[in-house]
């Protein structure tokens, strides 16, 4: 039960919704699932705090703006994203909570929102494109994210 | 979704999956493994990225996979691939984010019995010399032309600033230094970030292991890399920090518009490549070589922490504690090398991704005091279990391109053992086993539990049984420290 309480960040109703974690015998893979692009981007910059963290419980304190580019929108999810971890691992933040402000499949504007965290419970090296396509559904658009860790 | 009914059986531990399973493959794939690993290499998608891996422009002979296959991203870990250096491309989704992650052995003169009353101190004081964690920096701060001259002369620049033996030097693959590495193709952003992680483990699955050799299985192999059992040996598995993470990091991105300008097919993103003959090529093998040559200098300066520590706790109670070095060898890396393909030499640009170079006594490569023998193959196991000294053998320039298994090999994903381990109970059962537990996150431990692995002793008898490499030593674990 003990490990499982761990995981709680992963199984609460709002975060299935959002993201889940999927098999990966190595790395960290998550779907996500937003009803428009926005969503979909916030959703998974959400999912990969989580992967780190207890993303609830980080307390926001600091904001950054960030303005990536890309030739399509897998590769703007991968700057995105990579623009974070970076952010988050040379100032020692996790980022919680984003306001996209524009995506396209040509880029990104965004402010961003974290604080400082005393407990990391893991470590994301990098975003890959494995397995990474972003493709509409019914209720709107989803893609699967494998971390390279 | 290939099954095992599509690949037909070459001999006792070779598989084989012809080009008529998928049209896009330009060559077979092999598997090296018993009928168990075999199957077990279909529990998840390394059978796929293996097929994916044999649609790449150059490939010769074939996509292989060493027994300790596993899922990655783009190859799959456990990976070979041996691409025509005139006509190919260059992937770093075939080298991987860490490039040259890798394993380096030392050992000392001293028994397990001697050292055994201080062994906690040793364990704290491994701890303290050697940062282990997420993010932390490392022994060593160098300001940017100092990276530069660092990246440019990987372990070479060690040796002139105090941090290396020169015989570590002459024991480590490449001898520390790969050429070609040009500090003019790395970001500033990874610069940045190599600045202050030198002489740093890190964090998921790096480790610093003290062991004592167990077993013994080639007394006079044994003899010349100076292994005896009951010697106190240590292992320093890591690699090239954010530094690298950097690198592949942005040529995974950048040569994303490559494959689009030289019109590559590519069944998955993740195999991005650039032909080796191109601008963009040449750009990311001249960024990877500093990657690698950081790496070679990362585990350089740990080794120089590692000798602090046993100086700081045993001088003045046992004699003979110093530590020399047996090898480094790295595993994920792409490196020009000459191997035969159909009947003739060629320049390949072979990629291991979580793969060991093992070449044979006598090749010019493997260290003047090892020649007659072979390169040191290091091996080590999952934490807690044991680990591997064998060396290289002709067989494997015939079949891998001279190259072998790098470890255990996962086959539980991290949430899974996470789920199935607690971290506290694991430390507590490795020291209730003799093995002391240095770890900066109980998370991290539970993820690198030894189920969450394959049988480290199973994969090596498949590579001494094919003839890959043959067995040396066993070591057995004493202590670790965790990032």
């Amino acid at each position: 039960m003990l490990a499982d309480a761990a995981l709680v960040c992963y199984d609460t109703i709002v975060n299935r919704d959002r993201f889940k974690e999927i098999e990966h015998t190595a790395d960290i893979a998550i779907q996500v699932w937003g009803s428009d692009l926005p969503e979909l981007f916030v959703n998974a910059a959400y999912g990969m705090a989580c992967q780190v963290t207890d993303a609830q419980d980080v307390d926001v304190a600091v904001e950054r703006r960030i303005d990536v580019e890309g030739e399509d929108l897998e590769i703007v999810m991968v700057e995105w994203l990579g623009e974070l971890l970076y952010l988050g691992e040379r100032d020692g933040l996790v980022f919680t909570e984003f306001d996209i402000l524009e995506v396209t499949s040509r880029g990104l504007r965004a402010v961003v929102h974290g604080g400082p965290v005393e407990t990391y419970h893991g470590h994301i090296k990098a975003v890959t494109f494995s397995e990474l396509e972003i493709t509409r559904t019914d209720n709107g658009y989803e893609t699967t994210i494998v971390f390279d860790v | 979704m290939a099954d095992k009914r599509d690949f037909h059986q070459v001999d006792n531990y070779t598989w084989e999956l012809p080009t008529s399973y998928r049209e896009d493959m330009r060559v077979p794939v092999r598997l090296f493994a018993d009928s168990d690993l075999f199957s077990a290499a279909f529990g998840d998608r390394s059978i796929e990225q293996l097929v994916n891996t044999a649609t790449l422009p150059g490939i010769v002979k074939y996509a292989m996979a060493l027994p300790d296959v596993h899922q990655g991203y783009g190859f799959p870990i456990g990976g070979v691939a041996g691409i025509d250096a005139d006509d190919g491309v260059i992937s770093p989704g075939g080298v991987g984010y860490d490039i040259n992650c890798g394993v380096r052995l030392l050992a000392s003169h001293v028994d397990a019995e001697e050292i055994e009353p201080f062994r906690e101190d040793l364990m704290s004081a491994l701890y303290q010399s050697c940062p282990s964690g997420l993010g932390g920096d490392g022994r060593v701060r160098v300001n940017k032309s100092e990276l530069d001259n660092l990246l440019g002369n990987g372990a070479s620049w060690a040796l002139k600033q105090g941090l290396a033996r020169k015989e570590d030097i002459e024991h480590t693959e490449e001898h520390g230094n790969l050429p070609g590495a040009d500090p003019g193709q790395v970001s500033e952003r990874a610069k940045e970030r190599g600045l202050s992680q030198v002489g740093s483990l890190g964090s998921g699955n790096h480790f610093l292991e003290l062991d004592v050799i167990q077993e013994i299985y080639n007394p006079d192999v044994a003899s010349a890399l100076d292994l005896r059992k009951g010697q106190i040996v240590v292992q320093i598995h890591c690699g090239s920090r954010g530094f690298g993470h950097q690198v592949c990091d942005d040529y995974v991105k950048s040569l994303q518009s490559a494959v689009k300008k030289y019109d590559i097919y590519l069944p998955n993103r993740q195999l991005v490549c650039a032909p080796i003959d191109s601008p963009e090529g040449r750009s990311y093998y001249g960024a990877m070589a500093c990657a690698v040559n950081y790496a070679f200098v990362n585990r350089q300066v740990l080794a120089m922490g590692v000798r602090e520590a046993f100086e700081r706790v045993l001088v003045g109670k046992v004699s003979d504690f110093d530590l020399h070095q047996v090898y480094d060898v790295a595993h994920n890396i792409a490196k020009f090398e000459e191997h035969t393909v159909d009947g003739g030499r060629k320049k390949l640009c072979v990629h291991r991704k979580g793969a060991t170079r093992c070449f044979p006594p006598g090749h010019e490569a493997v260290p003047a005091a090892y020649r007659d023998v072979g390169q040191p193959v290091l091996v080590p196991g999952s934490m807690g279990t044991a680990s591997y000294v064998l060396v290289g053998q002709q067989k494997a320039m015939d079949l891998t391109f001279g190259s072998s298994c790098h470890g255990a090999g996962r086959t539980m994903s991290r949430t899974q053992a996470r789920k199935e381990v607690w971290g506290h109970d694991l430390r507590e059962e490795l020291e209730a086993g003799g093995i002391t537990v240095r770890a900066t996150s109980m998370k991290g431990l539970a993820e690198e539990a030894p189920l969450a692995y394959k049988d480290v002793s199973r994969v090596v008898e498949t590579v001494h049984s094919l003839g890959l490499a043959h067995k040396v030593a066993k070591l057995k674990p004493l202590g670790v420290v965790k990032g």
